[in-house]
This record gives structure tokens, C-alpha cells and sequence, in this order.
């Protein structure tokens, strides 16, 4: 009888948790490698052990050390870079948004159209004409041409625009207009009415947007690696890459400790917002 | 108080418009002295726009978009159209100037004419904390001369040598403060860059080093140059002094006696590009191993990730099975994780000599006797690899859609299958399937898009490589197409082929276009199909 019950639940449960744990394993194995490394005394690649002998923080230490390796200058400037180009994305989009949900005017439906095709193209399709375009406004205001931080935020801003105005749109197409409409028999402006009732009603959208973008930005490579040649002003992303030379004779641990400065903070983002992240991001390709 | 504020808003306004055109009308002469003429038609159709839209009242609407929309103007829509201008021109290291720049970094070159080389004297040479050389040149002792000893090309952006009888005290030679001497053998070790430099003294003198003595101060010599280029523009040639030679234009360059004189200029070419593309065979058959592989690697990347992601959730979607949150938050994970660090990471553990993946798999290599496999260091290995790492990768998003799908079909239609006679398999096939490919089937396509183009993944995983030898252009067995004109206009070892790199972008925008048109017809399709459940 007992063994019987027990193949009953192999036959009903126990063989889902045998691939899901294989899966675990694929899963999780390149995170768990690389965070141990990252605290282990001896910190190498053909370890294969994942419980580390003896505990350090040496390879952190090191990477804040090392002024060959800016680390902590290469995340402020992500940060820095991330941040502003987000906020103002948010910023621009929500007030296209408001006009394309709440205005009337000829043109909206063949705007919001166009924007959708747009949007088909990733912006960094064109990276040769972007750095050529940023190649000749370096001549003509040096101060956002190509290798500054403000010709990328600018860059970043156009990205990705247009997507998250229609996104924002979309949200608030659901906020009923008796709202707005009972607000204008009152007497409120345009204006009035979008930063008093329509912004922040929309405010959940508008923090998952934010949220899209900053992790979207700060995981760029091809943009950040054209665009930033001085070493003192490159992200992470560019950064990283030379901090894994290729022979990997260099220091595992410094290696591993620079992933995971690198990935904790965006790994959490993502997944406190996975829910919105991935719902927007559904809701997004099922209408675009 | 209302009027008050109106009128604020109307000021800040007007002052921040003020600002903008006063931007905009700076930049208009700087975009004529650089003949940027793309730049300034671009300057000028956006400061149209915002002064009309914001100086009358006529276009309430665009007042909330246009902010947005001249970031998407300016850095999405317009690269494009550049884009696809840049495609049929010849801009390329060598030909990055327009023609008039190229003529006048031309005019400044200089050459010696051999009867010009004079007056010797004693030279000293100095170095300064950032190791730039400095040179004393001791004429005489009423012209004891002082500077930075500069290459041609700076030649004409240096100041001119100064004057300072102060470095000799009683005709001994004293160096200054700040600066180190260099010894006649430091001076012997470092003569080639010393040949180079001169110490500017006037418009056409310069003070060259010409013999390195190891005791004592070195011999310079002034010299004469003059400018080696003239242009004539009534006969659009160059004429080079030194040997009197006539420079005809041969299409993108100035020919001296049958040599290309560098730098060129950047021309309109029509199609050459698109025909090198086509018909070079060295270009063409990389392009072509380029273009297969961007398909399949998306096809795959999306196949691959789907399977797994699709059997994880059908497995968990079983109720009463333990554990169920537990196994979700694990395989979230790789999906939060910047892909820049994934592929990295990845890239370590797969190394061929040290990775932990080979040391595993090194019992298997010995049962089976063959040699450890070179990953990424083969086509085969680099291709499976980047397969292998964007499964990893995509797993988690087709799992967390397939689950929010699986969850959202009726479980009546299940149980009525059940009734029938289904058995389990059958049923899966027959019904859940087909309703999840409803509303999963557009974000495939999505996420198709998505890898056609993932260059991140590409470029830090494999970069591109192995190599793919015998071609004209550097290119590697994994690259795709985004990456091969990464490679082409920025990082490939054979110059900036912007031109090049701007018609096989123009080919990713085409086949772009296939792909969102394709998709829009498919999910139209759909819906028609779910609306008649």
C-alpha cells in the first residue's frame, strides 16, 4: 500500500519536481557561481564548488581600489545617465500621452500610427548615423557631441519615447472622462486638469514605465560603447566588458564581485516589478 | 491672483523660448562654417515648429507632443534618413572630411626645401611631468630660445618658441623648474620621436635636432619650410612644390604621380555600396553566411526558450504541487539579470582552458575519448554556445507568459475534453495548445524581432568570432547582422567603413519592416479567430 501511494505521487508530482529542479539547476547555477566566487578566498574559474572556502570581501576592496578600473566611477555614471534620461522620457511621454488620450485634433489616429511604426525600429538600428550625427555636433557644441554624457541622455530620451508614450496612453484611456469633464464645468484649465487628476491617476503606469526605461538604459551596450570613449565616463556595461579581458588571467574574484555590484540592484528591480514589467510589456506587443 | 498667474506663465514662456531661439540662432552660423547642412536643416525645422507651435494658440494639442516628438524626430526618425543617405557615399576612414576641409588640412602641410637647411647650434632637450619634450635652442646669446617641441600635425595650432636669456647664468646652461634634461643616451633611445618634433620659431622656421652628441649639449638646426600643397581652384587641382608636380582629382582623392594623397574627401557614390554588397565575392558570401545565421539564430534562440520555458510551465501548472513559488522565483532569475553580465559571465565559465563548464564535462570527454570542445574558438561551438546562453536567457519570460496564458484558458474546455475521452496528451494538443499560440504568438514574433537584433548577447558573449577566414571585411561565424555592421563602421581593424555599414543597416531596417508587417498581418488574423470562440 505504502509503496503504492508512492509511486502514485512519482507518477502525479514527482516527476515534475525532478525536471523542475533540473531546470533549477540551469537556472541558477551561473548566479550561485558567480556570487560565491565573489566572496571566496580563492577565487577561481574551474572551481566548481559552490560552497567557498573561506569568506572575503578582499575582491570588493580591490575593485574600489584599483584606479585602473574606475568601477565605482563607471556605476555613478550609470546611474547619473539612467536616471535623468528616464525621468525625462516619463516626463515627455506622459504629456503626449495626455494629448493623444484626452484631446481631440485632427491627425491623432495617424500620430498614434505612426508612432507605433516608429517604434518597430530600435533606435539603435541607426547607431552609424547617430555617432556621425554626433560626430559633427562635437564641432558645433562640444559640449553634447560624441564621448559626453548629455549627447547620450538625449539619444536614450528619443529611444524609446514613443513607446512609452502609447503605453502611458493606453493606461489612460482607462481613467474615465466624467473625471475630467466634471473638473472643466468647474472651470479648471488643460493643464489643471492633467497635474491634478489625469498624472496622478496614472501614477502606477507611469512607475512601471520608469522602471522599463531605467533598467532598459542601464543595460545598454551598443549606444553607451559608441558614444563614450574616456575611460572616466564610460558605464558599466562598457566598462565591464574590459574588466573581463579574454585570457581571464586576471582575478576571477574582482571578476565576479564587479557582476554582482553590477546586477543586484537591477536583479531586485526586476523582480519586485515583475509582475507590471511583464504585463506591460505583454500589454505592449499585443497592441504594437 | 489668477491674472498674476497667467501672466507669469506667459513670461516664463516667452523666456524660455527666448533661450531656445537664442540656442538655435547660435548654431545656425556653426552649422555653416561645418557645412553640416543635415544638422542645420534639422536645427531649422525644429526651431520653426516649437516657435509656431508655442508663439500662437492655433495648435493646443501639439503643445503637450512636440516636446516628445523632437526627441523622436531628431535621434529615431532622422539617423534613419541619414542613415540611408551616409548608405550611398563613401564615408570612410580617409574620407571622413568634405572636400574644402580636406584642401585645407592639405595647404597645411609643410615640406624643407634642401637648400634651407641652415644655422647650427647647441639644443638642449627637456621633458616635462607629462612626458612632453621641450626644447632650448641656444642661437646665440641674444636669441636663447624656449617651447614645446611639437609634431607637423600640431604645428600649426602651437605657440611660437619664447625667449628666455634666463636659462643660461654665466653661460651655464640651468634647467628650469618642473622639467627633467635628457641625457644623450636617453636622447638616442628616443630619436625617432625626436626626429619628428620641431620648436616652432616663426611662421616658416623651425628648430630641428640634427646630431645627438652622449657628452654634452646636442646640435640643432633651423630650417626653412614652406607649404607643400597649393590649391588651384580654377583647375580643381593640387599643385605640390616640392616636386612640382600637377595633382589632378580622381574621384574622392588628389593624385600625385600616380599616389592617392591622404586625406580624401567624402562623395555621393550612388550604389556602390549596395553593390559591393551584392556582387564582391568576398564580401557577398559573409554577408550571406551573416544573413542565414541572423535568422536562425532568432528562429532557434525563440524555439529553444519557448520549449523550456513552455514545459516548466505546464509541469508547475498542477495543483497541489509543493514548492510551486519557490521553483518560480528561481526561474525568474536569469531574466533579471543585465544581459551585459549574463553573456560575460557566460563567456568565463565556457572558456575552453579554465571554464568551469569544460571541467565538468572533462569525466565525459574521457569516457567518450574526445578531445575537450573549444568553445566559442569554433563555429559549430560558438554557434551552439550563443544558442545555448540565450535559452538561458530567454527561458523565464516565455515561461512567466506561457503561465499567465495557461492560467487564463478555461478549465471547463479541459474537463469537457476529459469527458470526451481525451487523454492528457491529446487534449494538450488539441486544445490548450492552439489557445495559448493565440495570445502567445505575437510576443514570439515580438521576441524574434527582439534577438534578429540582440547584439549585446553577441557582441560580449562570442564577439562575433570564430573569424570567418577569406573574407575582405572582418567578420566572425556568430556574427549577425547588427554585429557585422558594428564591425564594419566602428571596431573591425580595417578603418571606420561608415558607408559600408550604412547599406547593410539599410538591409536590417528592410528586413525589419518584413518581419512587423508579417507580424500585424498574423495578429489581426488571431484576433479574427479569437473572436469567433
Amino acid at each position: 500500500m505504502e509503496t503504492f501511494k508512492f509511486f502514485n505521487w512519482v507518477k502525479e508530482y514527482g516527476w515534475r519536481h525532478f525536471v523542475a529542479l533540473i531546470f533549477v539547476t540551469f537556472a541558477i547555477y551561473p548566479i550561485l557561481f558567480v556570487v560565491t566566487n565573489s566572496v571566496a578566498d580563492f577565487a577561481n574559474l574551474t572551481n566548481s564548488k559552490l560552497i567557498p572556502e573561506g569568506f572575503t570581501l578582499k575582491h570588493f576592496k580591490l575593485l574600489s581600489s584599483d584606479p585602473l578600473v574606475p568601477y565605482f566611477k563607471w556605476l555613478y555614471n550609470t546611474y547619473k545617465v539612467a536616471l535623468i534620461a528616464a525621468i525625462f522620457n516619463v516626463f515627455l511621454g506622459t504629456l503626449a500621452a495626455y494629448a493623444f488620450s484626452r484631446l481631440q485634433f485632427k491627425g491623432r489616429r495617424a500620430s498614434l500610427l505612426t508612432l507605433v511604426i516608429v517604434q518597430m525600429f530600435p533606435s539603435f538600428l541607426a547607431f552609424v548615423a547617430i555617432y556621425l550625427l554626433f560626430f559633427q555636433i562635437s564641432d558645433i557644441a562640444p559640449f553634447m557631441g560624441l564621448g559626453t554624457h548629455f549627447g547620450l541622455i538625449l539619444v536614450y530620451l528619443g529611444g524609446s519615447i514613443g513607446f512609452n508614450s502609447w503605453l502611458i496612453k493606453g493606461f489612460m484611456d482607462t481613467i474615465s472622462p466624467s473625471l475630467d469633464e466634471a473638473a472643466k464645468v468647474d472651470g479648471a484649465t488643460e493643464y489643471q486638469i492633467f497635474r491634478r487628476i489625469i498624472a496622478p491617476l496614472s501614477r502606477p503606469i507611469l512607475v512601471v514605465i520608469f522602471v522599463i526605461t531605467f533598467i532598459g538604459i542601464y543595460s545598454d551596450f551598443i549606444l553607451a560603447a559608441i558614444f563614450l570613449k574616456d575611460k572616466n565616463l564610460w558605464t558599466v556595461a562598457v566598462g565591464i566588458n574590459t574588466v573581463f579581458i579574454d585570457d581571464f588571467n586576471a582575478d576571477w574574484g574582482v571578476i565576479a564581485a564587479s557582476s554582482v555590484i553590477a546586477a543586484t540592484p537591477i536583479a531586485v528591480l526586476f523582480i519586485f516589478f515583475q509582475k507590471q514589467i511583464t504585463g506591460g510589456l505583454t500589454a505592449g506587443s499585443v497592441k504594437g | 491672483m489668477i491674472y498674476l498667474s497667467m501672466t507669469l506663465s506667459k513670461i516664463s514662456r516667452y523666456v524660455l523660448l527666448a533661450i531656445f531661439n537664442a540656442l538655435i540662432v547660435y548654431t545656425i552660423p556653426l552649422a555653416l562654417t561645418f557645412e553640416s547642412w543635415f544638422f542645420l536643416s534639422l536645427t531649422l525645422v525644429i526651431g520653426i515648429l516649437v516657435n509656431v507651435v508655442y508663439f500662437t494658440d492655433r495648435f493646443q494639442p501639439m503643445k503637450w507632443i512636440l516636446p516628445g516628438m523632437i526627441f523622436m524626430i531628431s535621434f529615431v526618425v532622422f539617423p534613419a534618413i541619414y542613415n540611408t543617405f551616409v548608405s550611398f557615399t563613401n564615408w570612410s576612414t580617409g574620407h571622413i572630411l568634405t572636400k574644402a576641409q580636406a584642401i585645407s588640412v592639405l595647404e597645411d602641410r609643410v615640406f624643407t626645401p634642401d637648400d634651407q637647411k641652415g644655422l647650427e647650434f647647441e639644443m638642449y632637450i627637456l621633458q616635462d611631468q607629462d612626458l612632453k619634450f621641450y626644447y632650448v635652442a641656444n642661437l646665440d646669446s641674444d636669441n636663447i630660445l624656449f617651447g614645446r617641441a611639437v609634431s607637423d600635425d600640431e604645428i600649426f595650432s602651437t605657440s611660437y618658441a619664447t625667449h628666455e636669456p634666463s636659462l643660461f647664468i654665466n653661460g651655464e646652461f640651468s634647467i628650469p623648474d618642473g622639467f627633467y634634461q635628457l641625457s644623450g643616451k636617453e636622447q638616442i633611445a628616443n630619436s625617432t620621436t625626436l626626429q619628428e618634433l620641431s620648436l616652432v620659431i616663426d611662421q616658416n622656421t623651425r628648430a630641428q635636432l640634427y646630431k645627438i652628441s652622449v657628452f654634452g649639449a646636442s646640435t640643432g638646426r633651423l630650417t626653412s619650410t614652406s607649404q607643400l600643397y597649393t590649391y588651384d581652384e580654377l583647375n580643381d587641382v593640387l599643385i605640390n612644390n616640392a616636386t612640382n608636380s600637377i595633382c589632378p582629382v580622381i574621384k574622392d582623392n588628389f593624385e600625385c604621380d600616380g599616389n592617392e594623397i591622404e586625406p580624401g574627401w567624402r562623395v555621393y557614390v550612388g550604389g556602390e555600396n549596395y553593390r559591393k554588397l551584392f556582387s564582391s565575392q568576398r564580401i557577398r558570401g559573409p554577408l550571406n553566411i551573416v544573413t542565414k545565421w541572423t535568422f536562425q539564430f532568432a528562429l532557434l534562440s525563440v524555439i529553444f526558450s519557448f520549449a523550456v520555458g513552455l514545459l516548466l510551465s505546464v509541469i508547475l501548472n498542477k495543483d497541489g504541487l509543493k514548492f510551486q513559488r519557490i521553483y518560480r522565483s528561481v526561474f525568474i532569475l536569469p531574466y533579471a539579470i543585465p544581459a551585459f553580465v549574463s553573456a560575460l559571465v557566460w563567456k568565463g565559465l565556457l572558456n575552453p582552458d579554465y571554464g568551469v563548464i569544460n571541467s565538468w564535462l572533462g569525466p565525459l570527454y574521457e569516457i567518450l575519448d574526445v578531445e575537450p570542445v573549444k568553445w566559442l574558438k569554433t563555429k559549430e561551438s560558438a554557434r551552439s554556445a550563443v544558442l545555448l546562453v540565450n535559452t538561458w536567457l530567454g527561458f523565464p519570460y516565455m515561461f512567466l507568459i506561457t503561465t499567465g496564458a495557461l492560467q487564463s484558458i478555461p478549465k471547463e474546455l479541459i474537463e469537457a475534453a476529459k469527458v470526451d475521452g481525451a487523454t492528457g496528451l491529446q487534449s494538450f494538443w488539441r486544445i490548450t495548445f492552439p489557445l495559448l499560440m493565440v495570445s502567445i504568438s505575437p510576443l514570439l514574433i515580438g521576441s524574434f524581432a527582439f534577438n534578429f537584433n540582440n547584439f549585446t548577447l553577441i557582441f560580449l558573449l562570442s564577439g562575433g568570432g570564430p573569424p570567418i577566414v577569406g573574407s575582405e571585411v572582418s567578420v566572425g561565424w556568430t556574427d549577425i547582422l547588427i554585429s557585422f555592421t558594428y564591425k564594419l563602421a566602428i571596431s573591425g581593424g580595417r578603418g571606420n567603413l561608415f558607408g559600408l555599414a550604412s547599406s547593410v543597416t539599410i538591409i536590417i531596417f528592410a528586413l525589419v519592416l518584413i518581419i512587423s508587417a508579417i507580424s500585424f498581418r498574423y495578429t489581426k488574423r488571431l484576433e479574427r479567430i479569437y473572436g469567433n470562440i
